[in-house]
């Protein structure tokens, strides 16, 4: 065992000898409870009138984590996972009792996908502490969580969560086959497994959602989803996921329904601004001069006299200047971070005007996509919405509106071309489902949205009577 | 090679897209320029021309499908290889895709001599054949079901275009229209012959027939995008003629777009430029729709590999777009296609028909053998 560990002081062996018998205790001295330790398996071993065996030990010791383990290997597997072995000389193999002592940050507030309303909890780093809260939302026994171990150097638990009665049983199975068959030394974290096993790796757009809230992903399983958690990761896996539900946000359910619509199609309009208006300037006034309305064209004139540089150059470097100050906010400390947008975006913006370098309404649209492009729910999707500008903008300066439509055109073929697990990513637009638009598109009331979305197969599609759903039924007074 | 298609359900698609299919594959470059060719042949009673070629193109849906439904799950290609032979069924597969090789062709040139005259003189050929071609390959290579859902989300891309029309309808003169039924019998079905030019594409049905799930529903589906195929280009039609005065009408080469010309909104004084570019999205279902039945009929009839025919016929296609230049060349090139098309469309089927029909009785008199040669 020793050899094991390389000498590290870290392994405490404490040999105890008790009525002529030698009795090995061994642990990672950071990893156990040490008040259990001593109150629970320490104080009977010592303290016990009777010779030990390992059934005695099984049996005797408080504990119901516990198992006997043969080999080595397993020996030192188990005590680096928070256990402690003990080992009774002449006995074949050593009993082991599960008493591990995390540390982590406990339940905090979301940070990168906050709510204004609803519950506020995110996902820590603790696995453990993840699947308590996941069982405790969803407190149904047909709930399963699947367990696997991937890594081959370093081993690091994943479980795939979903609903027995549910989930559609192709996906599960999608999901278990593509993490099983990965052959991988570590993952670092949930959203590196989600790389490894998407659908399509060469594309901007996630294709799995990664979430790291609790609500959000139990929705999801609710619906028929399948999840996967990863230890040592405060995000989960959700998928399979359409394009249409990184614009979903669980307050659009806790909302009013017409609230939730609205702000949903604020989403959509949100990202088409951010991918078009910019390169829609650059095409304009490159090329297309008759576009433009004359009464705006003298403002625009007027505001461009002194830029001397094509449009093109003109978007990009301002592109590039809010992707720097975005950049450089996420960095720096929150307290710093403050101060940098109000220099960044103010100073560097006004001092360009004056400078000449850019116009003042070309700073007006570069805002505006930069807002519309943080309105996405989900952060990777905002990411890949701002990536696919640049190139839009460059084709918009080379060949204008014919660009333009050619770069939009070659978007919504690859997005025809994508898949998640397997299912199709534009659901429920192709194939048309037109159902699932009360869920996806819209938000339509409870009441009227009595079924789940069948994009994700699930077994069982209706959520409750929508006959009874409208019905309301009063107390009234004699 | 088997003349049945045994496929998986999975590859199949709904007959609800068999509307949006047809449609996409119908309207294109023809619409464009509709309405002056039209008005040349059948003058005043234009809209009598379309609705004689809408009434035909039922009877050819009608037709198409009792040939297929004659068989399994089959397309032209086994249809032919069944009724002429191995050899002569081959023979006509091959000129078959030339003709939709053609016909991808004009659709190329015409949309992109558009481009040059309405917005961008000095766009150069190749760059826009490259950008169609790009888009053709890149939605091929995603299978059966990305090329039908390019057609789909294409269609409703573009289909609100129709919208804005309600403007030149505001300055109509209804006085154009009259006095109705003053053309000849004969001018009126030269115009209809001249709408048939332009709403080539009926063939498609031919091709995807056996990639249908519920083949009950193809036929109302079919009937449904001819349909709205024929209501577009009547449309279209009556409002040129109502918008242009007659002789503007006849210097109007692609009347449809000249009707934006008038549209303007706050944010955009002339519309007519963002419906130019717009309209390559309605041409790339064509281009992808006709592509498809190149290297699906290719694989059918040779065992070629799809991905290799893909990038050549590609290839092809840009070479032969780039090398004819001339807007008369172009001309050339439409009325030649327009002709061919008109008798492998709007005829063909009938001989087809007649050969089933002939062989079937000679079978049963041979025989009582079952009409699946299998």
């Amino acid at each position: 065992m020793k050899k094991k560990f390389h000498n590290s002081t870290d392994l405490i062996q404490k040999v105890f000898h008790i009525k002529g018998q030698a009795i090995v205790v061994q642990f990672v001295s950071y990893l156990v409870d040490r008040e259990r330790l001593e109150r629970e398996i320490l104080n009977a071993l010592t303290s016990s009138p009777k010779r030990w065996t390992n059934d005695t030990l099984m049996n005797k010791i408080p504990i119901a984590a516990s198992e006997c383990v043969s080999s080595v290997d397993q020996i030192t597997q188990k005590v680096l996972h928070g256990s402690i072995s003990v080992y009774i000389e002449g006995e074949k193999e050593a009993v082991i009792f599960a008493l591990p002592k995390l540390d982590d940050r406990g339940l905090n507030r979301a940070e990168t996908e906050s709510l204004v309303f609803g519950p506020q909890v995110s996902f820590t780093e603790s696995l453990n502490t993840n699947l308590n809260v996941v069982r405790w939302r969803l407190d149904t026994d047909d709930l399963v969580m699947e367990k696997l171990i991937v890594g081959e150097r370093i081993p690091s638990e994943v479980r795939i969560v979903y609903l027995k009665s549910m989930a559609d049983k192709e996906n599960v199975a999608t999901f278990r086959e593509r993490i099983k068959n990965l052959q991988v030394d570590q993952i670092e974290d949930s959203s590196v497994l989600g790389q490894l096993i998407e659908d399509s790796s060469t594309s901007v757009f996630p294709q799995l959602i990664f979430t790291e809230l609790p609500d959000r992903f139990c929705n999801s399983i609710v619906k028929g989803r399948v999840g996967v958690m990863v230890d040592k990761s405060p995000t989960m896996l959700v998928g399979p996921m359409s394009l249409f539900s990184f614009f979903e946000s669980t307050e659009d359910l806790y909302m009013r329904w017409n609230m939730g619509s609205f702000i949903r199609m604020l989403r959509f309009i949100a990202m088409a601004i951010s991918i078009i208006l910019t390169p829609m300037y650059v095409a304009a006034l490159t090329y297309h001069y008759e576009i433009i309305p004359s009464t705006l064209l003298v403002s625009l004139g007027q505001s461009r006299a002194t830029v001397p540089f094509p449009p093109v150059l003109e978007a990009l470097l301002l592109e590039i200047l809010i992707e720097l100050l975005r950049e450089a906010g996420a960095r720096l400390p929150t307290k710093v971070g403050q101060t940098m947008g109000i220099v960044g975006g103010i100073v560097l913006g006004q001092a360009a005007v004056q400078a000449g370098f850019t116009s003042n309404i070309l700073i007006i649209i570069i805002a505006l996509s930069a807002l519309a492009s943080f309105t996405a729910p989900s952060y990777l999707m905002g990411t890949a919405v701002r990536i696919i500008r640049f190139p839009m903008i460059i084709l918009a300066g080379m060949w204008g509106l014919v660009g333009i439509v050619f770069a939009l055109s070659f978007l919504i073929i690859h997005l025809l071309k994508q898949k998640s697990l397997g299912r199709p990513y534009l659901a429920p637009i192709y194939p048309f489902q037109w159902r699932d638009f009360n869920d996806s598109l819209f938000r339509v009331p409870f009441q009227k949205n009595s079924r789940r979305p069948v994009s994700t197969m699930p077994q069982d599609p209706t959520r409750y009577n929508s006959s009874k759903a409208e019905e309301h039924k009063d107390v009234k007074s004699p | 090679m088997n003349i049945h298609i045994r496929l998986n359900p999975d590859k199949a698609v709904h007959a609800f897209y068999v509307f949006f299919i047809i449609h996409t594959c119908q309207i294109g470059a023809g619409l464009m320029g509709v309405p002056r060719i039209l008005f040349l042949e059948a003058g005043v009673d234009a809209w009598v021309s379309v609705l004689v070629t809408g009434a035909y193109m039922h009877v050819l849906v009608l037709l198409m499908l009792t040939i297929l439904r004659n068989y399994e799950n089959t397309d032209l290609i086994g249809v032919q290889m069944d009724l002429f032979g191995r050899w002569i069924g081959k023979g006509l597969g091959v000129l078959y895709i030339l003709y939709i090789f053609l016909l991808l062709l004009t659709v190329m040139k015409n949309y992109i001599e558009v481009v040059q005259v309405f917005i961008f003189p000095q766009i150069p050929i190749w760059l826009m054949s490259a950008f169609m071609l790009i888009l053709m390959v890149y939605s091929i290579l995603g299978g059966f079901r990305v090329v039908v859902g390019t057609s789909f989300l294409f269609f409703f891309l573009t289909i609100w275009l129709v919208l804005p029309v309600y403007k030149p309808v505001t300055f109509m003169d209804w006085k154009h229209l009259t006095p109705i039924f003053m053309s000849s019998p004969m001018e009126i079905l030269a115009g209809a012959k001249q709408v048939a030019y332009s709403v080539l594409g009926l063939e498609i049905l031919f091709f995807i027939y056996p990639y249908i799930q519920n083949k009950k529903k193809i036929a109302a589906a079919a009937h449904a995008g001819v349909f709205f195929t024929t209501i577009l280009i009547l449309l279209v039609t009556v409002v040129s003629i109502g918008y242009f005065s007659p002789d503007e009408l006849k210097e109007t080469v692609w009347a449809t777009l000249s009707l934006f010309k008038i549209i303007s909104f706050s944010i955009i004084e002339r519309f007519d430029f963002l419906a130019v570019a717009l309209w390559m999205m309605v041409i790339i279902p064509n281009i992808v729709l006709f592509g498809w039945i190149i290297i699906h009929s290719l694989k059918r009839l040779f065992s070629f590999p799809k991905k290799p025919s893909l990038y050549i016929t590609a290839l092809m296609l840009f070479f032969f777009s780039v090398l004819i230049e001339e807007r008369i060349g172009i001309n050339f090139l439409t009325s030649i296609t327009g002709e061919v098309g008109f008798w492998v469309v709007f005829v063909y089927p009938w001989l087809l028909y007649a050969v089933l029909l002939l062989k079937k009785v000679f079978r049963k008199g041979n025989s009582n053998e079952k009409m699946d040669p299998n």
